[in-house]
């Protein structure tokens, strides 16, 4: 399984990475983004599985990114789950309608993320 | 830094040297003074110091000779010619006496002015450093706020502060990984000896049935029965350790939470200086106006009312 993760944050990438691993994955099941112009990059070079994705980045941000995910390319049907700090209830209504499956608000535990991650592959 | 005792030492006498040409503002040596006072305030070594305590010595007493020696020639020339003119009954040349007399009266005139000058400066000089002083002291207790440095700017310094944060925290992830790989490599070797033991207890167990006799191999099995299990305790160990460097991880989201946070400050602060650069901006096309020092309702004594202007007009116009 090849996991997609968008953070500008280089220690947010590896928490998200580390317990990607924990949940039996390997350091080759994900590949890492800082910003949405360069996802787009890597998820119009190859095929993901699931996209974990910050809010606000530079560049591109994640809802922009998620827009641009639902609208074109090859990954329209991929889940993306959002993990940002934007906690407001405005905020996670936006970004379901924008096309997130799931949404976790920073910060999070390893068992929120597992129990997310399954239920998005799970469908 | 910290410095030695002879350093300070050392560094007082050059002070105590410094002090004492500063008070003899007559002596030709004070620019010297000034020049050794600003070497001074840079990081010398122990061995410039002490050249430099030489040489304000060797050039302060230069300088009481120089003077002495200036004033008993100042002395002498006067008494001589005092001399002469005593010693002649002409009265031409005891007129060319006091001419020389009132010449020498009218030379140290320009001493006096130069001597002036030179306590101007060096109280321009002392004014200087005591505002300075005043200034450094009034921001250091907060009165004032820190002057428009790249060092004081509030969204570069939070900006530097952010990035460098997330720097460090990137070593931190890279420490707690370290430990983690060595861990994963631990367990794994603790593993192997587990095994190893297993089949040890395995091999003495069939050696001491087989030679029930031979007490060595009764000894051996007792010690690898006593060694079997450790290898997996380390292993448990390691592996709640790791669950600590795990809560550790995530607890490292805070930095990108605060980081955003800072970022949230930044936004505001850019906002508000364009709304008050918006506020108080111009075209820059005016010029420079005459301003008035005295206008009518200010709370200066040297404001002038009706009565007293006409008394002016009055008196001199007489």
């Amino acid at each position: 399984m090849k996991i997609l993760i968008v953070d500008d944050s280089s220690t947010m990438r590896r928490i998200i990475g580390n317990v990607v691993q924990q949940l039996g994955h390997t350091k080759e099941d994900f590949d890492e983004a800082e910003d949405g112009l360069k996802a787009w990059k890597l998820l119009s070079e190859r095929q993901y599985d699931v996209i974990l994705t910050d809010w606000n980045m530079p560049n591109m941000n994640g809802l922009d990114l998620v827009k641009k995910v639902r609208s074109e390319g090859a990954h329209q049907k991929t889940p993306i789950i959002m993990i940002t700090t934007e906690g407001g209830k405005g905020e996670v209504i936006t970004a379901l309608k924008a096309g997130v499956n799931n949404y976790i608000v920073k910060p999070f535990s390893a068992d929120v993320l597992k129990e997310k991650l399954d239920g998005v592959l799970k469908k | 830094m910290s410095m030695s005792q002879e350093e300070i030492e050392a560094l007082m006498n050059g002070l105590d040297a410094e002090d004492s040409s500063a008070d003899e503002p007559m002596e030709e040596a004070t620019p010297e003074a000034q020049e050794e006072s600003e070497n001074s305030q840079e990081v010398m070594s122990e061995d410039d110091i002490a050249a430099l305590i030489a040489q304000t010595q060797v050039a302060n007493d230069t300088n009481e000779e120089k003077t002495v020696e200036d004033d008993v020639a100042d002395e002498q020339a006067p008494v001589e010619e005092d001399t002469a003119s005593v010693g002649q009954d002409d009265i031409d040349a005891l007129l060319n006496g006091i001419d020389v007399s009132a010449e020498d009266v009218v030379e140290p005139t320009p001493v006096q002015e130069e001597t002036s000058s030179k306590n101007s400066v060096h109280h321009e000089i002392d004014a200087e450093a005591i505002a300075r002083d005043w200034t450094d002291k009034r921001i250091q207790e907060g009165v004032f706020p820190m002057p428009v440095e790249k060092n004081t700017k509030v969204v570069e310094q939070l900006s530097q502060v952010a990035s460098d944060s997330e720097e460090k925290a990137t070593r931190i992830f890279d420490v707690l990984s370290y430990i983690m790989d060595e861990n994963l490599v631990v367990q794994k070797n603790s593993k192997d000896l587990e095994e190893f033991v297993t089949s040890q207890i395995n091999l003495l167990n069939t050696l001491s049935q087989k030679f029930p006799n031979i007490d060595v191999f009764k000894v051996q099995l007792e010690k690898a029965q006593a060694m079997q299990g450790k290898g997996s305790e380390i292993a448990a160990k390691v592996d709640s350790e790791n669950m600590q460097l795990f809560e550790a991880m995530e607890l490292m989201q805070f930095h990108d939470i605060n980081r955003q946070k800072i970022e949230r400050v930044m936004s505001v602060i850019r906002k508000l200086n364009d709304y008050l650069n918006g506020i108080f901006e111009d075209d820059n096309s005016y010029k420079d106006v005459a301003v008035a020092k005295h206008i009518h309702g200010d709370s200066n004594s040297e404001l002038v009312g009706d009565d007293d202007l006409d008394a002016l007009i009055a008196e001199f116009g007489s």
